[in-house]
C-alpha cells in the first residue's frame, strides 16, 4: 500500500520535474557528485572569514547543481592534487579556474568555457623600476605551476631574459614578490585584480594578454551526464543574468574580506584552526596507535631468533625509514586508486602514511629497548621454566618499556609535527587550515605565527601529559 | 663433613655423554662425560675460561648443545622434541649476578613462576614465597625492591626464587663471586643448609674451602675437558694430574 503510494508520488514528481526544465537531466537528478577544486585561487575558490568555501567557481557549480537538481560535495584539494584525484576517479569533476588546453583535452572532457581569462603581470606596489617585460632582464619571476601565467611567462622568458620560478599557491607567489625573492608575478588577471583589491601589496603593470578559457572537467569518457548538466545549467544561468551577477560579485567590486587587526584575524580564524587542530590530533592519535602495533610486532621480529622474521623486519624498517613521508602520502592517496580502481579515504591514506613511517622508527626503538635489557633477565626467567613469550611479557618488556618511554614520547611529537605534511594531499589538518586562511586574506606571516603557537601549545600539553603518564606507570 | 651426611648411592639424575659445545668455530667443550646421582653435591672447579659456566648452562639448555647428550631425569636435552620448559621447572639455577627482576618486589620475584606455571593462587604463592624467604632469613624483605638489598641478600633471594618451583636439581654458577667478602659467608651458609636437605646440586665455584667442605665429588675442568675428578679428599689432598697440581698451587 505504502509502496504503491510512493511509486505514484515518484512518478508524479518525475513528470513535473521533466516538464519544468525541458531537459533530460534524469542522469544527474538526485545524485551527489564529488567536485575537486583548488585550495587557493581567489576569486574562483577561497575561504571567506568564516571558513566557508566561496568564489566564482563555487557559486557557479552550486547554482548549476541547484538548477539541474543534483548535489555537489566540494573537495578543496589544491590544483595538481585535484587533477590527480580526477585521473584516479577520486572525484567526479574538477572546477578550479582551469584553462582548456589540447594537452588536458587528451585526458579530460571539458565543458563549454565558462570564463575567458588572460594573463597579467604584477609587481610590488612600491616598485618603480619594473614597468614592463623589458625591465625583467636577469631577474626572476614567479608563476603558478601548470597555469596559463606560467605558460605565458615561459614563452617570453628567453626574449626578455628572465627566469621563471614555479610555485603552487597564489599567496606564496605574492609573498615571494613582496619579500624580494622574485620581482614580478604572472597570474590570471581576475586573480591579480582580486588580490590587489584585498591589499596584497602588489600592483598590476601590464595589460591583460588575452588567454585561454576556463572549463569544468570530468575524466575522459566518465560522467557524461554531469558534463551535459553543467553545460545546460551554464546556458540557463547566462540567460537569466545570474552568471553576470556572480562575476560582478567578485570582479567588479571585490569585498574587503581581510580582517583589519591581529585580534580580528585571530578571532575570525580561530574556529577553522581549531577544526584543523582537531584533525591533526585525531590523525596523530590513530596513526600512533597503529604505529605502536607495527613497531611492537616488527620490533619483536627484529630480536627474534628466526632469520626470516629478522629479515622481514629489517626490510620494513629500511623501506619506510629510507623514503620520504610525502612519497607515501602521494602513493597511497593517488597511486593506489589508480592501481586498484577503488578510491581511498583520505583518512586511510593519511593514517597509513604516518603509521608506516613511525612504525619503522618505533620498531627500532622497541629493538633498542629490548636489547638494552640485561640478557641475564631473560635467562633467569627461562631458567625458571617460563616460555619465551611469557618471559618477554612478564620480565623483559616491562623493563624495556621503561627504557623506551622517552623515545616513544619523542616519536609521538615528531609524528604530530609530520602530520602537517598531509596538507599536500588536501588533508584538512592545522597547517592546511592556516593556508586556507592566508590564501583568502594574504596575511601569511601573522596566520603562520598563530598556527605555530597552536602547534607549540599542543605539543607542550602532549609532552606534559605523556610525562605524567610515564611517571604514573613507570614508577 | 661429606661423610657425616648420609648419602645413599642414588640413581643418576643427570647423565652427560660426549658433550661438545662450540661458539662459532671455537670449541669450548670438547667431549664431556659426567654423571650426577640423586642427592649428590658436585663442585666444578678449574681455571678461568676452561668451560665451567658453559658446561653448567648446558645442563638446563641455556646453551644449545652442539653434540652429545645431556639426560636430566631421563629427558635428553639434545632432543628438540623434549619440552625444555617442562624440564627446567625441575632445575633451579642461581647466577653470579643474581639476575633478580628489578621491576618486581622480592616476593613477586619468587611468586612469578608458581603463579604462571602452576597456576596457584596469589595468596598461596605469597605464603610459599614467605616460607622460602624465612628459610633464607629474609622474610622482612618480602615487599622490598631488589635494588634496596645488599649483594648477599640479593643472592639469598635468588636462591629462594630458584627453589620456588620445588626443583629436584640446583645449579649454582659462582654464586658468591660477585659478593663483598663479608657477605660470602651468609650465602654459603644457605647453600650448605640446602645441601643437607639432600638436594642434587652442581656448583661452579672458586671457593676451594667450601668445595672441600660441601662436595661429595669434585670435577676439575681444563680446556673444555674433565681433567680429573674424585672425592674432595683425593682431588685436594692427592692430586694426580700436573694441571690440577698447578691450579691448586695457585688458588690454595
Ligand atoms: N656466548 C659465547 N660466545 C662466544 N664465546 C663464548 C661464549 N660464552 C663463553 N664463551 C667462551 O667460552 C670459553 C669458556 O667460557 P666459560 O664462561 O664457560 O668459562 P669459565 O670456565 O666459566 O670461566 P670463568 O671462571 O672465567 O667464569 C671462554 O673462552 C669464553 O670466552
Ligand atoms: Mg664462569
Amino acid at each position: 500500500m505504502v509502496a504503491a503510494w510512493l511509486a505514484f508520488a515518484a512518478l508524479l514528481l518525475g513528470a513535473t520535474g521533466a516538464q519544468a526544465q525541458e531537459t533530460d537531466n534524469s542522469g544527474v537528478a538526485g545524485k551527489t557528485f564529488v567536485i575537486g577544486t583548488d585550495t587557493t585561487f581567489a576569486p574562483f575558490e577561497f575561504r571567506d572569514s568564516s571558513g566557508e568555501l566561496t568564489g566564482i567557481d563555487m557559486d557557479l557549480i552550486r547554482a548549476i547543481a541547484e538548477s539541474q537538481g543534483f548535489e555537489v560535495e566540494i573537495r578543496s584539494l589544491g590544483f595538481n592534487a585535484a587533477l590527480q584525484a580526477l585521473s584516479s576517479n577520486q572525484v567526479d569533476g574538477v572546477i578550479a579556474g582551469m584553462s582548456i588546453t589540447d594537452e588536458r583535452r587528451q585526458i579530460y572532457d571539458f565543458s563549454e568555457p565558462y570564463f575567458e581569462s588572460g594573463v597579467q603581470m604584477a609587481v610590488d606596489q612600491d616598485d618603480t623600476t619594473i614597468t614592463g617585460y623589458q625591465d625583467l632582464a636577469g631577474k626572476t619571476v614567479v608563476a603558478k605551476t601548470g597555469s596559463e601565467g606560467e605558460a605565458y611567462a615561459k614563452s617570453i622568458a628567453d626574449q626578455y631574459g628572465f627566469t621563471v620560478n614555479s610555485l603552487d599557491q597564489s599567496a606564496t607567489m605574492y609573498e615571494a614578490v613582496k619579500s624580494g625573492n622574485a620581482v614580478a608575478v604572472f597570474d590570471d588577471y581576475p586573480v591579480l585584480a582580486y588580490g590587489v583589491a584585498q591589499n596584497n601589496g602588489l600592483k598590476t603593470v601590464t595589460e591583460k594578454v588575452p588567454g585561454g578559457s576556463y572549463g569544468f572537467a570530468v575524466n575522459k569518457g566518465q560522467n557524461p551526464e554531469l558534463l551535459a548538466a553543467f553545460n545546460t545549467g551554464l546556458a540557463q544561468l547566462k540567460a537569466s543574468g545570474e552568471y553576470q551577477r556572480i562575476l560582478d560579485k567578485y570582479l567588479a567590486a571585490p569585498q574587503s574580506a581581510a580582517p583589519s587587526t591581529f585580534l580580528d584575524l585571530l578571532t575570525s580564524s580561530f574556529p577553522a584552526l581549531m577544526k584543523g587542530l582537531g584533525n591533526t590530533l585525531l590523525v596523530t592519535g590513530i596513526s600512533f596507535a597503529v604505529a605502536m602495533v607495527l613497531g611492537l610486532v616488527f620490533g619483536f621480529f627484529r630480536v627474534s631468533t628466526s632469520k626470516i622474521l629478522r629479515g622481514i623486519a629489517t626490510v620494513f624498517v629500511a623501506v619506510f625509514r629510507g623514503t620520504p613521508l610525502l612519497v607515501w602520502a602521494f602513493f597511497f592517496y593517488f597511486g593506489i586508486p589508480q592501481l586498484t580502481g577503488q578510491p581511498i579515504s583520505i583518512w586511510v591514506a593519511g593514517v597509513l602514511t604516518l603509521a608506516l613511517n613511525s612504525g619503522a622508527y618505533i620498531t627500532e626503538i622497541v629493538r633498542g629497548g629490548i636489547q638494552s635489557v640485561d640478557p641475564g633477565q631473560l635467562e633467569a626467567a627461562r631458567s625458571l621454566g617460563l616460555g619465551y613469550g611469557k618471559s618477554m611479557q612478564r620480565v623483559v618488556v616491562p623493563q624495556a618499556f621503561k627504557i623506551m618511554t622517552p623515545s616513544l614520547i619523542n616519536q609521538l611529537i615528531i609524528m604530530l609535527k609530520d602530520s602537517s605534511l598531509l596538507l599536500a594531499i588536501g588533508f584538512a589538518e592545522l597547517l592546511y587550515q592556516g593556508q586556507q586562511i592566508y590564501a583568502g586574506n594574504f596575511r601569511i606571516t601573522e596566520t603562520l605565527f598563530i598556527v605555530a603557537v597552536i602547534y607549540f601549545v599542543a605539543i607542550m600539553a602532549l609532552t606534559w601529559l605523556a610525562n605524567t603518564a610515564d611517571r604514573r606507570f613507570n614508577k | 663433613m661429606s661423610e657425616s651426611i648420609a648419602r645413599p648411592e642414588g640413581r643418576p639424575k643427570i647423565t652427560v655423554t660426549g658433550l661438545r659445545k662450540s661458539f662459532g668455530s671455537s670449541e669450548v667443550l670438547k667431549g664431556i662425560d659426567a654423571v650426577v646421582s640423586e642427592g649428590e653435591v658436585v663442585c666444578v672447579i678449574g681455571p678461568s675460561g676452561s668451560g665451567k659456566s658453559t658446561f653448567l648452562r648446558c645442563l638446563n639448555k641455556l646453551e644449545d648443545i652442539t653434540a652429545g647428550h645431556v639426560l636430566v631425569d631421563g629427558f635428553d636435552l639434545a632432543d628438540p622434541k623434549v619440552d625444555i620448559n617442562e624440564v627446567r621447572r625441575h632445575i633451579g639455577m642461581v647466577f653470579q649476578h643474581f639476575n633478580l627482576f628489578p621491576h618486581m618486589t622480592v616476593a613477586e620475584n619468587i611468586m612469578l613462576a608458581p603463579m604462571e606455571l602452576k597456576k596457584v593462587s596469589k595468596a598461596e604463592a605469597r605464603d610459599q614465597a614467605l616460607a622460602l624467604l624465612e628459610k633464607v632469613g629474609l622474610r622482612e624483605k618480602a615487599d622490598a625492591r631488589p635494588a634496596s638489598l645488599s649483594g648477599g641478600q640479593k643472592q639469598r633471594v635468588a636462591i629462594a626464587r630458584a627453589l620456588a618451583m620445588n626443583p629436584g636439581i640446583m645449579l649454582f654458577d659462582e654464586a658468591t663471586s660477585a659478593l663483598d667478602p663479608e657477605m660470602v659467608g651468609e650465602v654459603l651458609q644457605v647453600i650448605k643448609d640446602l645441601a643437607r636437605t639432600g638436594m642434587t646440586m652442581v656448583l661452579v665455584t672458586h671457593e676451594m674451602g667450601f668445595a672441600r667442605e660441601v662436595a661429595d665429588r669434585v670435577i676439575f675442568m681444563a680446556d673444555g675437558v674433565v681433567c680429573e675428578e674424585g672425592t674432595p679428599e683425593d682431588v685436594f689432598g692427592n692430586p694426580r694430574q700436573p694441571r690440577l697440581r698447578e691450579f691448586l698451587s695457585k688458588v690454595l
